[in-house]
């Protein structure tokens, strides 16, 4: 006999080796809270706008008490800010919208998508941070040379002894590590974070891919 | 939700309990698991529930639930990778009728299956629960052809594992 055969037979006699769960347990299950991976989906990606969110009204407010004040008014500040505000709220209903259409009564593999297209949103979201973290240092950075009084005599100081180019080097290699350090630290938690997360889901996702090719 | 919505969920769901004990059986080796994923499973029924309009089978509503839980949805504690004890403690068939050979032949099937991968055991569990192919490439979003060439190959697979 065919092996799944043996084991069907088998499988529809045993109904009543199951427990038995009574009423009320099953009522006090479902007071529990759920411990689903779309949960934590939600829970961490809320953090992580959050996170972007604070580190960006974090930095205005250290920067208004500061000798670079007049870099926030302007007008390429101003642009950056009302863009990646606009573009926060844009990716905020994506996500918000894709979170919603999670159904565990769809079939596996739409389910798989949804939760996937979710996270992708958010995914895409931390990419785009990371970009703007890159553009603004790069727009930062000769405000804040030129305007630092400190930095000014470093300058003067450079060009006295014919080091200008070495002290300009200097700068731009450190700002790179930083930069490159920063995004490296995020990217390794991102990692930690969501391969321990999604490994199953995008294991079981990706075998039922392979079954339409 | 409204009491009367708690009570004739939860009397479905103690009629039609077997049901997700079956996933939990494939799905977990070991009672913790078991009772873990049961939980879980049950939490997502509930949060389903107000929309379950009945169109379909309270049952056929469960097996899709369930196996997305199970598949999609459930974070494996470390204690569900663990041994196979559950199986032979608390499942074990003690009847009469088989001889030991048979029985011997179901503990190693048993134990094949729980090798598979996730959706290996989701085709075989509906396989087991006589869904036809319809049914089976419906719950998983796959097609029918896809689902039988699967089946097929999880057929072969299991003689291999049986086999080396």
């Amino acid at each position: 006999m065919d092996e799944l055969e043996l084991l069907k037979k088998d499988w529809q006699k045993q109904d009543s080796a199951y427990p038995k769960l009574s009423y009320e347990e099953i009522y006090k299950m479902i007071l529990q809270k759920s411990s689903s991976i779309v949960k934590w989906i939600f829970i961490i990606s809320l953090l992580e706008f959050v996170f972007w969110l604070l580190l960006a009204i974090g930095l205005k407010a250290s920067g208004y008490n500061n000798e670079y004040g007049g870099l926030y008014s302007s007008p390429g500040f101003i642009v950056l800010s009302v863009l990646s505000y606009g573009i926060l709220a844009y990716f905020f209903y994506r996500f918000y919208m894709n979170y919603k259409q999670i159904n565990t009564t769809d079939n596996a593999k739409t389910l798989m998508e949804n939760i996937l297209r979710t996270r992708r949103t958010v995914k895409q979201y931390v990419g785009f941070n990371l970009a703007m973290l890159v553009v603004s240092v790069a727009y930062m950075l000769p405000f804040a040379l030129s305007h630092d009084d400190q930095t000014q005599a470093l300058i003067e100081k450079a060009q006295a002894n014919g080091e200008i180019f070495k002290f300009y080097l200097g700068v731009i290699m450190g700002t790179l590590i930083i930069l490159l350090i920063t995004i490296g630290v995020l990217l390794f938690f991102y990692w930690l974070i969501y391969g321990l997360l999604l490994r199953s889901l995008n294991r079981n996702y990706r075998e039922l891919k392979k079954l339409e090719v | 939700m409204d009491k009367e919505l708690e009570h004739s969920f939860v009397e479905l769901l103690e009629k039609h309990q077997n049901i997700v004990h079956k996933v939990c059986r494939l799905y977990t080796n070991n009672k913790d698991a078991h009772n873990d994923l049961f939980q879980e499973i049950t939490i997502q029924l509930w949060k389903a529930y107000p929309k379950f309009r009945g169109d379909s089978k309270f049952s056929t509503w469960m097996y899709r639930v369930g196996l997305n839980t199970a598949i999609t949805l459930y974070r494996k504690s470390k204690r569900s990778i663990t041994t196979q004890e559950f199986e032979s403690v608390s499942f074990k068939i003690k009847s009469e009728a088989y001889d030991d050979t048979e029985e011997q032949q179901l503990k190693l099937l048993y134990d094949a299956v729980h090798q598979l991968n996730d959706i290996e055991k989701a085709l075989v569990f509906l396989y087991l629960e006589d869904k036809n192919y319809k049914e089976i490439s419906d719950t998983l979003g796959i097609s029918e052809v896809n689902a039988r060439v699967k089946m097929n190959r999880v057929k072969k697979k299991l003689k291999t594992i049986l086999n080396p």
